[in-house]
């Protein structure tokens, strides 16, 4: 056990440190902007650090990546963009592509000249995704897609989606789905944006009526989707472990310099006993999420997989999050409710990748979001207890027969 | 960066569980607390041959030279057995007290003896007040030729009633001073205050004109005390996780047999979110125990305030694990007859001790505007 970071990594993160200082821009005004920020990112090495070099990648250990990410959120640099594409679709078509699907979308994904999305989420398809009802029917030269997706994250700006369809409704329910790459421009394909509680549109809604997929673009086999997108779900590198808990120290910075300057019953309310335990607790708490990924890190390098035990780093740090945020409403009062004409001391100036929501309002409602996608807090709960406590499954009526 | 523990490490808990599972059964645990003097002399021979009682001492003074991640393993493993006996009043406040403060001949006179077992220390930290802040200390001490005099009342002395010696602090015209005293000697009176713990022992120390020998400077015990409360806190957490442990172990055990409604209780949900609550309450204190085990051993600089993230986290989250273990059992978790009360008391019992997660977390905001 030696929690020091070596000698090589502290002079990879100087290094970082330097060329952010030397490149980063001071704000982004729009995506062109944000894909020429991207592509310096790309150019320099530090992104997609992680794929192999064959494909454009550094092949870099996690500790590196994690190093990047760190560097970036303490200098409050901007997110580059297509998140998933990076994160999820170019690690899952290095796994189970073919070598044309490799040739045509990978060196694409990372110059973010090709924009990804996921078209997994349905409306009646959420908690449990393999009830998914969009349809790809063969129609010989290629699928037919038919059915409504729903939580497309960046869905608007697409070019290409990884979908999630089922080509066999007569199979058994995680038997009868496959996995493709979709064209989103094309007639067939009508992408809506979706409003969420916090005014903006990250989520888009996806309709597909007589949508084409060419017989080249099905990943893997027919059946197998359902178990390409189980691995999808593990690629998480532990790239944003350490960058996560970062970004929550620079806002409890933040906070802290704003319960100086508030005061309540005539005493700054940083002076306030009740305040400081509460803010005594979330720094525990902080602390404790950084030594976790620490420890994520740490198996990592050593080429394990944290496996269902990612289940319990997302159900920890997204119920985290939204005990952070509730503090800082609380010391905020209704400064933490502005989403416009907000004092200079009460900003929270973080990019959040859609570039105009840098306020404790948005933080705040976006903070309820974290207990919901990519598995809400119950379905990291039901994994813990099945996969790593190996407590009985519960009897479900879906565990027998077909969807129709 | 490397958070896992080294093969020696892994080792060395295998062995502390195989020796505690073996001769540290809840019969073992239940018949001390029965025990006039409360714990096994057996088991503590034993120790000493093991190397545990001198574990965190230098090899010179008997000990194995090992640091406070393996001290905490033997901890965790402690508080998973509800060990009864004086080994974290000998081993971490006497042994690490004398070791941060002591001369080299009071080192030379008392480590060589805790490790070899001929001789039990404690320290008595807790007056009236119960702050753990050393300037709160109100004892005193007044020279006598060679050496000095206490007065004053002592709360909550762990094991002071088999202790050849005690740490205690007290106040001379310089400041608060520590001072070695004999718990047997005269001016010295013990007695029992007896816990809901019932394998912990602890002792009201009155002291009235006790003979003392001052360790340390006059008026300077403020580094030491800090210090060794710090790896207390640390050294607690690490039993309460232990215990901790050992109640999750138990719920997930009864879970996977004990039907209701005709099935298996793990099998609902209710039972099954709470399991996995438990869980990552005790991956965290985990977390917490070794970050704060290993930034104390090596100096970091942000040591102070990972003592005080360990025991503010851990002392709540052993609470809330053990107290749903008893949920998760339903009655049989009420019930004398059954042992998983032995690890509740347990993390209670040292809960409140070496500040408990109020008093941290008060250290915690004080250390984040400091360095602001």
């Amino acid at each position: 056990m030696d929690l020091n970071y070596t000698a090589e990594d502290v002079a990879f993160r100087k290094q970082v440190r330097t060329w952010l200082e030397q490149n980063m821009p001071r704000q982004i005004k729009d995506l062109a902007e944000r894909k020429v920020w991207h592509r310096k990112l790309y150019e320099a090495g530090y992104l997609g650090m992680g794929w192999p070099k064959e494909y454009g990648g550094q092949g870099a250990r996690p500790m590196e990546q994690a190093i990047v990410a760190d560097e970036m959120a303490r200098a409050g640099a901007p997110a580059p963009t297509n998140g998933l594409g990076v994160g999820i679709v170019g690690p899952t078509i290095v796994v189970h592509g073919t070598d044309a699907q490799k040739r045509r979308y990978l060196r694409k994904i990372l110059t973010a000249e090709d924009m990804w999305c996921q078209l997994y989420s349905e409306p009646n398809a959420g908690s449990d995704l393999a009830a998914l009802r969009t349809a790809a029917e063969d129609r010989g030269d290629h699928f037919q897609v038919n059915g409504q997706k729903i939580w497309t994250s960046g869905g608007a700006i697409a070019d290409w989606g990884l979908l999630l369809a089922r080509t066999d409704p007569a199979a058994a329910k995680h038997k009868g789905i496959s996995c493709f790459l979709i064209n989103m421009r094309q007639p067939g394909v009508d992408v809506r944006p979706l409003k969420q509680i916090t005014g903006s549109s990250e989520f888009c809604e996806v309709f597909m009526t007589n949508a084409r997929v060419e017989k080249e673009n099905l990943i893997g086999r027919l059946g197998e989707g359902w178990g390409i997108a189980q691995t999808t779900l593990g690629y998480e590198r532990g790239g944003r472990a350490l960058a996560r808990i970062t970004s929550y120290a620079v806002q409890y910075n933040h906070l802290m310099n704003a319960a100086r300057r508030l005061k309540r019953n005539g005493r700054p309310i940083l002076d306030d006993a009740v305040t400081r335990q509460k803010l005594g607790r979330i720094w525990a708490d902080l602390e404790v999420e950084r030594y976790g990924a620490l420890r994520v890190l740490t198996m990592l390098e050593r080429g394990e997989h944290p496996g269902a035990g990612g289940s319990l780093t997302k159900l920890s740090y997204s119920e985290f999050e939204k005990r952070f945020m509730e503090l800082a409403e609380e010391i905020l009062g209704p400064y933490g409710q502005l989403t416009d004409g907000v004092p200079a001391e009460y900003r929270l100036e973080v990019d959040t990748a859609v570039g105009d929501h840098g306020t404790w309002a948005y933080a705040f409602l976006w903070s309820r979001a974290g207990t919901i996608y990519a598995g809400s807090s119950e379905i990291q709960k039901n994994v813990i207890g099945e996969r790593i406590l190996g407590l009985p499954k519960e009897s479900r009526a879906d565990r027998v027969g077909g969807t129709r | 960066m490397n958070f896992s523990f080294s093969e020696d490490q892994t080792l060395l808990r295998n062995s502390v569980r195989a020796a505690l599972d073996e001769q540290c059964k809840p019969a073992h645990v239940r018949a001390m607390m029965e025990d006039d003097r409360g714990y096994s002399e057996a088991l503590w021979a034993e120790m000493a041959k093991l190397g545990w009682l001198g574990l965190p001492f230098a090899e010179e003074q008997g000990g194995a030279g090992l640091g406070l991640v393996e001290l905490a393993l033997v901890l965790e493993e402690m508080g998973r057995a509800a060990y009864p006996g004086p080994y974290f009043a000998s081993v971490v406040l006497a042994g690490l007290g004398l070791q941060a403060g002591g001369s080299a001949a009071q080192q030379e006179k008392w480590l060589p003896a805790i490790a070899s077992g001929q001789a039990r220390g404690t320290a008595a930290l807790l007056e009236d007040s119960l702050d753990w802040d050393p300037a709160a200390t109100t004892a005193t001490a007044t020279r006598t030729g060679a050496g000095f005099r206490l007065t004053g009342v002592k709360r909550f002395v762990p094991w002071a009633h088999v202790a050849d010696v005690a740490l205690v602090p007290a106040r001379v015209p310089e400041g608060v001073s520590l001072f070695l005293v004999d718990p047997r000697a005269a001016g010295v009176t013990l007695t029992p205050m007896v816990g809901i713990d019932l394998a912990t022992r602890w002792s009201e120390m009155s002291l009235d004109g006790a003979a003392a020998e001052m360790m340390g400077p006059a008026g300077g015990a403020g580094p030491v005390l800090e210090g060794l409360l710090r790896r207390a806190a640390v050294g607690a957490s690490a039993e309460m996780l232990g215990a901790a442990r050992r109640c999750l172990d138990m719920s997930v055990g009864y879970a996977k047999v004990r039907e209701q409604f005709g099935q298996l209780i793990g099998s609902f949900q209710a039972i099954r979110h709470r399991c996995a609550e438990m869980l990552l309450e005790v991956e965290k204190a985990h977390a917490a125990v070794y970050y704060a085990a290993w930034a104390l051993s090596a100096g970091a600089e942000d040591a102070a305030m990972a003592a005080s993230v360990c025991k503010s986290f851990v002392s709540e989250a052993a609470r809330q694990v053990c107290g749903d273990a008893i949920q998760v059992h339903g009655g049989i978790g009420f019930t004398w007859e059954y042992d998983l009360h032995l690890y509740f008391k347990r993390a209670k019992a040292l809960e409140p001790l070496y500040g408990d997660a109020a008093y941290h977390r008060e250290l915690l905001v004080r250390g984040v505007t400091a360095s602001a």
